[in-house]
């Protein structure tokens, strides 16, 4: 009950509350009229969805951009119009970038127009605006009930496992408890609000240090510190990405990184369950994969001005083919899945183009029955799909699947506890099959919750990118949801048989370092995009 | 950066696929939940194959078998456990209609809230609907014989006895030897038997509603009654029965005088009862289904058609639903759909069981009782049923044993005991003979409340 509470408190906030676009200057038309302009980065044309929309047949479709770069700074770039673009009479070459300021005469195919700022007074009002935005929900109420939450988890895990439960696993939970209250604490001191994703990623990191006590309570310590280690590096990616151009600079080095990474664990990859996707330094493994996935969400972002770069796409298709290849040779065809699915979304979001959207997914589809014919184990899980509780499959290919929904449903609604479930005793329990291990032990109501929180970030990705600064963000939000919703989807779906099982991880939940800490720095794309008030960590605060 | 804004929706459509794609899971989960809960697989409730909680008892709460985690644990009384085997069901569940088996989602305890979660972690405790002297009587009263004994009470629908014999003791199942009788087959629900003469109770029926001159109608049984040129064209009888009226011919159970009244009302009227009185579908008994009957009256061979009409020829009936057909008569002409499991409710008792349908007529069911009742004053003498206002049809059935097969079916009316029954005994011999006294001993223990 007290987890249902905190995850509905927690969704209801995110769906709710809503930013007031900020008005950045006017687009003053000649005798036309007066465009405010909302975003950053503009489109002006013809064309309906144009930001800055003249339904003048003498412009064109995509006429030029026109980007924000400082306080009176703007930065404008013919798109290779039909009748061009002239700045106080000077002709401006195609795809070549010109700096402007307020009162620069800007003239399209005769339709001349200036940007004005906004007065001070206007500015003045749209502060006041947005402070009358819905506040984001104070955190402390959440704060305290994850918190009871976590003693409870720990009291249970007592009761259920006994003598088998260790101090460094229980421990665990109380520094995480710890560290989420110096976190908001810290970051609410200096100003900032909404604090909504990372209380969803803390309870949800609860879950995963339970399911891990559950299953293998001598690894809780290590989840513990990939918690912390993916905190981390959310606070910096946060930090970092606030400016824009240096995050842009940063893409090549990323390309790079991602290529040896693949390649190293091409060649010294251990194999796990069939999928060589891991490499052993030491006493750790990692999993190289995962942390390609931030790479990777960051490479297929790009600014509006990128968007209309052709030879920004293609090398974008190409590192996308590469990490393909590189997942199919591991044998990692869930992670491929993944990626190829997010690749899909970006390049939609990016070109907007649905037959090539199509035409990419059958060409897809078709490779995939290739690997289907040469890979015959990969085959197999295809016939076991959707008849797993028919005797042939039902111990055999649907040994996962039927455990776990044979225990899921010995769970009920409402589980049989914390460390009571025996799902723990069938393999890769804690990674694949976490939602029957979680319907198990804390029942499906909160399974399902998680699988609402997973859509619910999401959602709040969609909704609050229209008061977006750049596409680069918008593309961020929306691949990270995009990775999260599909690895979801294969994760749960799969190991309740409405996919083939897939093996691969649910975000936060599932036991497994690289993963966990995966998850974590993820948010920053969604936190770079949330445009609330002071609800970003790296932004300055605002009065 | 609009449109970029506008194919977001792209995320939407997703997660509107994953919520979409738990809702199939939660329906299916609210659905199959029992089954999925209960497979063996579960090692929460199965301790090395076998369910490890729940208990279960007779009606008046004489326990008959307790699940634990270090086995089954049987009642000590070893005629008990044989008597009830069928019922209980075998560690191997080799007896498919056994509560172990059919019942297995109630003595776990599971339900959709929580699951299977146990406070007790004893599991839940069932009560059947059979009363454990009367099956213990039945058992000893079928004396090592093959055959099946089934009473149930025909308003409730509660049935009160089930025994099928040969049975084995469940404690000691790895022992048994199987000398290849189906000792895990349950005769009364799952058997398909040659009914004999008792089926003239269903060709009575027809009789009645489509002979409006059936008083005038009489026969003269020469004991051979040949109605054709060939040895089977005989209907031939124990006796010469002289000439007898349909009355009479049920009382003395006349072949001849019933093959002519096949004969008289046809095969269509013939198949049209047969179906009425609920012998050719299976009867759901708490989700186990009986046996459906077969039966072929030709409408071009008199002769089989007469066979047919006396419960010969290809004629199979489930003994369960023989029960269930008696207590529509018993009943009025309705039928009560009987049930293995108590209801915790009082409610049963004064509303009544789950009504089957109309079988009968009322005034054809009132005509049959009485018959029924001239049968036991008649033929097998109410001095043989002590205190008990009992109808019947014996029965002797050519089966597959040397001996014929011996059936006594009726039911009883009382406040108290308003029980329908079927005896069948398989090379048992005369019907009244064999099975009558072994339906008596069963219901004079249900009536004194227990030995």
């Amino acid at each position: 009950m007290l987890a249902a509470y905190i995850l509905l408190i927690a969704i209801v906030s995110l769906l709710t509350t809503r930013a007031t676009p900020e008005i950045w200057g006017y687009y003053m038309v000649e005798g036309g009229g007066n465009f405010p302009i909302t975003h950053w980065e503009n489109v002006i044309g013809r064309s309906r969805s144009a930001d800055i929309n003249i339904p003048l047949n003498i412009v064109s479709n995509n006429h030029a951009l026109l980007i924000r770069r400082d306080e009176d700074k703007w930065m404008i770039k013919d798109l290779g119009s039909k009748n061009g673009t002239k700045v106080n009479g000077f002709d401006l070459d195609p795809q070549k970038r010109y700096i402007i300021g307020p009162g620069d005469q800007i003239d399209m195919g005769g339709v001349i127009a200036t940007i004005t700022p906004p007065s001070i007074e206007e500015t003045r009002n749209n502060r006041f605006m947005r402070r009358l935005d819905k506040e984001p929900v104070h955190p402390w109420k959440i704060l305290l009930a994850i918190t009871v939450f976590q003693i409870l988890t720990i009291v249970q895990l007592v009761i259920g496992m006994g003598e088998e439960m260790t101090a460094s696993a229980l421990l665990s939970i109380v520094l995480l408890c710890a560290v989420m209250w110096a976190y908001v604490m810290f970051f609410h001191a200096t100003g900032r609000r909404g604090f909504e994703m990372e209380m969803i990623a803390f309870f949800l990191s609860t879950i995963n240090l339970a399911v891990t006590a559950s299953s293998d309570p001598g690894i809780v310590l290590k989840e513990f510190i990939a918690i912390l280690l993916g905190l981390a590096l959310l606070i910096f990616m946060c930090i970092f990405m606030q400016d824009l151009n240096r995050t842009r600079r940063i893409k090549p080095v990323l390309i790079g990184l991602s290529i040896v990474a693949l390649l190293i664990n091409l060649i010294f990859g251990t194999a796990k369950y069939g999928a060589t996707n891991w490499i052993r330094v030491g006493a750790i493994t990692v999993q190289p994969s995962e942390l390609v996935k931030l790479a990777f969400i960051l490479i297929g972002a790009g600014a509006l001005e990128e968007l209309y770069d052709r030879k920004n796409t293609v090398v974008y298709a190409l590192f996308s083919l590469f990490c393909l290849g590189c997942l199919a040779m591991m044998s990692d065809f869930g992670t491929a899945l993944i990626f190829f699915a997010t690749y899909l979304v970006v390049s939609f979001l990016r070109s907007g183009d649905i037959s090539r959207f199509a035409l990419t997914a059958v060409a897809a589809g078709a490779m995939g029955l290739i690997v289907l014919r040469f890979k015959p184990y990969i085959a197999s899980r295809f016939d076991a799909w959707g008849h797993v509780w028919e005797p042939e499959f039902m111990d055999d290919l649907g040994y996962q699947q039927t455990r776990t929904m044979s225990f899921g449903a010995g769970g009920g609604m409402l589980g049989l506890g914390a460390g009571n479930g025996s799902l723990k005793y069938v393999g890769a329990s804690n990674t694949d099959l976490v939602f029957g291990f979680v319907m198990e032990e804390w029942g499906f109501i909160i399974a399902v919750l998680l699988v609402l929180c997973i859509a619910t970030l999401s959602v709040f990705a969609v909704m609050h990118i229209v008061a977006g600064r750049s596409t680069f963000y918008t593309i961020l939000a929306c691949s990270a949801a995009t990775m999260f919703l599909v690895q979801t989807m294969l994760n749960v779906f799969g190991a309740i048989d409405l996919f083939p099982l897939t093996g691969v991880t649910f975000p936060f939940v599932s036991t497994g370092g690289t993963s966990l800490m995966t998850s974590w720095a993820m948010l920053a794309y969604f936190k770079a995009a949330d445009m609330r008030r002071n609800a970003g960590l790296g932004a300055g605060r605002e009065e | 950066m609009r449109k970029q804004e506008k194919r977001a929706v792209i995320c939407l459509i997703m997660a509107l696929m994953l919520v979409a794609g738990l809702g199939i899971f939660g329906y299916r989960l609210v659905k199959h939940g029992g089954e999925w809960a209960t497979f063996y697989g579960n090692t929460q409730i199965y301790t090395d194959g076998a369910i490890n909680r729940g208990t279960v008892t007779d009606r008046n709460g004489v326990e008959l078998l307790s699940c634990t985690p270090e086995g089954f644990d049987y009642t000590d009384d070893y005629e008990l456990r044989v008597a009830t085997v069928h019922a209980v069901g075998d560690p191997l569940g080799n007896v498919s209609t056994g509560a172990i088996t059919v019942f297995r989602s109630q003595l776990i305890g599971y339900d959709l809230l929580n699951g299977t979660y146990d406070a007790s972690a004893n599991g839940k405790k069932i009560a059947l609907t059979i009363d454990a002297n009367a099956n213990r009587a039945a058992y000893e009263a079928l004396a090592g014989r093959t055959g099946t004994v089934g009473v149930y009470n025909w308003k409730t629908g509660e049935i009160v006895c089930m025994v099928s014999t040969p049975g084995f003791d469940p404690a000691y199942e790895e022992e048994t030897v199987d000398d290849g009788e189906p000792i895990y087959f349950n005769n009364f629900l799952s058997g398909l038997i040659t009914p004999g003469s008792t089926f003239k109770l269903v060709t009575s029926a027809a009789v009645i509603d489509k002979m409006d001159n059936r008083d005038s109608f009489t026969y003269d049984c020469d004991g051979i009654n040949q109605i054709g040129d060939t040895k089977e064209s005989r209907l031939i009888d124990v006796s010469a029965h002289g000439e007898v009226d349909f009355r009479e011919a049920l009382a003395q159970s006349c072949n001849g005088a019933f093959g002519a009244l096949t004969r008289e009302v046809g095969a269509k009227a013939m198949k049209e009862y047969t179906e009425k009185a609920g012998l050719t579908k299976p009867i759901d008994v708490d989700g186990i289904e009986t046996a459906a009957g077969v039966f072929d009256f030709p409408d071009n061979d008199d002769i089989r058609l007469s066979w047919a009409g006396i419960g010969q020829a290809g004629d199979m009936v489930n003994p369960c639903a023989m029960m269930v057909y008696m207590g529509a008569i018993a009943n009025g002409g309705e039928a009560v759909q009987p049930t293995l499991i108590k209801s915790a409710t009082f409610l049963k008792d004064i509303t009544g069981g789950k009504s089957l349908g109309r079988y009968l007529d009322q005034d054809t069911a009132g005509e049959l009782r009485s018959m029924m009742k001239n049968n036991v004053v008649e033929n097998y003498g109410e001095g043989n049923f002590p205190g008990l206002d009992i109808y019947a049809k014996s029965g002797t059935a050519e089966g597959e044993s040397y001996q014929p097969d011996a059936w006594f079916v009726g039911f009883t009316d009382s406040e108290e005991s308003p029980y329908a029954f079927v005896v069948w005994v398989k090379g048992g011999g005369y019907g009244a003979q064999a099975a009558a006294p072994i339906a008596n001993r069963v219901l004079q223990t249900l009536g004194s409340g227990g030995e």
